[in-house]
């Protein structure tokens, strides 16, 4: 039994650190991402006594001249001002948190690059001469970043795990299970039974399969698990009647960039019926 | 061990009497079948056997181990109500019995025992395999039952099988009748469930045979979660967020499907290739659970291939073994 001498080693009797300080920014991204963070509405103003938050858009200045412990980034690199803004924050910050889907695998802007050019080029900002195009990308392609938030959005509560693990010197673990582990849990009846392309098994969870427990199929907004079985999750698409094209869209929407041996496993054999 | 008979219609009479006193949970066919409490006993399903097990209701998804506030430590106390579960097949009756030696023999868990002490568990009989994955024939199942149904057409046979049982049969006793007839070991065997055909699977560990099973595995973790065995857990901690020397320390199901529960610190994983992870799952079922406590884990109710999105039959994987 445990008793009452049982210590934590939050109770030791140091000075208390200085908080860590903190910064949130986005991107090209929709700020749904930060909207996330906010939406913790019963414990936003709790969380930020934990910690001196020097940045957040909307609700804060911006300082982008601090030097920070930890740099939450919303939204993907689609032109040279987000590229040089996410530069200049890489070198004034300890830690890098990408926050949310673009930022974390491309999500949906990145899907261009699985596009052909005359699909999209009538939609790029020609006429404003500051907006230079580049390719979008996840900000991992640019830059170092030491912590994933994934998901489109980040579910919020994810998102105070991590602040408070950090304030009191914990070491925030990501999820890498996939979804159907929590899917199985909550009861759900499996989708892909009732022959919904559903790409739980290849996706990371920790988003507590809402869209499952909606009645909705997982398209993987929160990108592959380092453990997928990737030309497995093919075939059973395929032998539930999805054809090449439709599985390789799916895949693509909200992590085509951490996807890019997909093609090579269309052709595999394995042979699985069900 | 004393055998009433009960006409038919009066088994629902009975439920319905019990769940006067008892919070009475039975099997009911919705999406799936599943064991749910029971409102309206015409709502009870006994055609085929749940989908989902019965186990959540013991071991629970997720259980707060204690309160931290500073140095203070709060045990909480659970306590669940008294409750009946009608419909529970042998197999299940099994898996309980596997768990309580896992949960109350082997350590006294709290959590599990407070769960289970106010319980009564009324088994019904399989006349033959509800489910083409049944193979509880082929492992050596208990009595494990307070009261066990025979469905025996328009009537029924219910062997008291405990002490609990009996108190049962005695406080509705005006449900039931007395009879010589008995119940013969034959007619416990249940009809078209023996299809494991090998006892020991030790010596196949490295069988190349298992690659069938493993090349179509996602390691999704249905088969553990849905097996009424499995007893794995992780544990984790929370704090709270106006004050953070204040929180709690939690466990959830867990499954040695993924990666993940064989990670340590420094990040090294010790089943890392699927292969590994799979083989362990039936391992423990099969072997490693027997060596220690001299039965099989598994009961043989073949919801792990049933959940499996590519219906991975072990049973017939190791069938076909040379
Ligand atoms: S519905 Fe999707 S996430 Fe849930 S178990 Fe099935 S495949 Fe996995
Ligand atoms: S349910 Fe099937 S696919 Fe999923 S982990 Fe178990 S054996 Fe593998
Ligand atoms: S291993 Fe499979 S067949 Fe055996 S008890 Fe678990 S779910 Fe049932
Ligand atoms: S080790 Fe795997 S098979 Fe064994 S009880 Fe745990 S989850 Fe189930």
């Amino acid at each position: 039994m445990l008793t009452e001498k049982y210590s934590l080693p939050l109770e030791n009797k140091k000075m208390p650190k200085p908080k860590l300080k903190l910064g949130f920014y986005g991107i090209t991204g929709c700020a749904g991402c930060l909207l996330s963070v906010i939406f913790n509405e019963d414990e936003i103003l709790d969380l930020i006594q934990l910690v001196d938050l020097k940045a957040f858009p909307f609700i804060k200045e911006v300082n982008p001249d601090e030097q920070f412990d930890y740099v939450f980034m919303e939204g993907l690199v689609a032109d040279k001002g987000d590229l040089e803004e996410l530069e200049k924050l890489r070198q004034n910050t300890r830690y890098i948190v990408s926050l949310g889907a673009c930022a974390c695998t491309g999500c949906v802007p990145a899907y261009r690059q699985f596009t052909l050019k005359e699909n999209y080029e009538h939609l790029l900002y020609r006429k404003q001469k500051e907006v230079e195009d580049i390719q979008p990308t996840p900000i991992d392609a640019h830059v170092k970043v030491d912590y994933y938030i994934p998901g489109c959005p980040p579910d919020k509560r994810e998102i105070v795990t991590f602040i408070k693990n950090i304030a009191i010197g914990k070491e925030p673990k990501p999820y890498e299970n996939p979804v159907c582990v929590e899917c199985r849990k909550n009861g759900n009846q499996c989708l892909l039974d009732l022959g919904k392309p559903c790409l739980g098994p290849i996706t990371a969870g920790g988003c507590n399969s809402v869209c499952i427990n909606g009645n909705f199929e997982c398209w993987g907004c929160r990108g592959p698990t380092k453990d997928m079985n990737l030309p497995l999750m093919i075939k059973i698409l395929k032998e539930k009647g999805f054809d090449d094209k439709f599985i390789q869209d799916r895949m693509r929407t909200f992590a085509g960039l951490k996807l890019p041996m997909l093609e090579q496993f269309f052709n595999v054999k394995v042979n699985v019926k069900c | 061990m004393r055998v009433l008979k009960q006409k038919k219609k009066r088994l629902f009479e009975f439920l319905g009497k019990l769940k006067q006193s008892y919070e009475l949970i039975a099997p009911v066919s919705k999406d799936v079948v599943r064991f749910e409490k029971i409102d309206d006993t015409g709502d009870i399903y006994l055609e085929k056997n749940s989908y989902f097990p019965l186990k959540e209701y013991f071991f629970r998804k997720e259980e707060v181990l204690f309160k931290f506030n500073g140095n203070k430590i709060i045990v909480p106390a659970p306590e669940a109500p008294a409750r009946v579960f009608f419909g529970i097949r042998k197999c299940d009756l099994n898996a309980i019995s596997h768990q309580d030696m896992v949960f109350m023999n082997q350590v006294n868990d709290p959590y599990y025992s407070s769960m289970r002490k106010n319980s009564f568990l009324l088994g019904y009989h399989c006349n033959t395999a509800p489910s083409p994955f049944c193979f509880c024939g082929s492992l050596e199942l208990v009595d494990y039952s307070d009261l066990m149904f025979y469905d025996r057409g328009d009537y029924l046979l219910v062997e008291i099988g405990s002490e609990k049982g009996k108190f049962l049969a005695g406080k509705f006793r005006e449900f039931f009748v007395e009879t010589n007839a008995a119940i013969t070991q034959k007619e416990k065997i249940i009809p078209r469930a023996d299809r494991l055909d090998k006892k020991d699977i030790s010596h196949l560990y490295d069988h190349p045979d298992w690659k069938k099973g493993v090349d179509i595995c996602l390691s999704c973790s249905a088969c553990t979660a849905l097996c009424p065995t499995c007893y794995c857990f992780e544990i984790h901690d929370n704090v709270g967020t106006k004050n953070p020397k204040e929180g709690e320390r939690k466990r959830s199901w867990s499954s040695c499907q993924v990666q993940e529960f064989t990670k340590v610190a420094g990040e090294h994983v010790f089943r890392k290739e699927r292969e590994e992870r799979f083989k362990h799952r039936i391992y423990h079922q099969l072997d490693y659970f027997k060596q220690k406590n001299g039965i099989n884990l598994c009961v043989g109710c073949g919801r792990c291939i049933e959940a499996c999105p590519t219906r991975i039959d072990f049973v017939e994987i190791i069938n076909e073994m040379k």
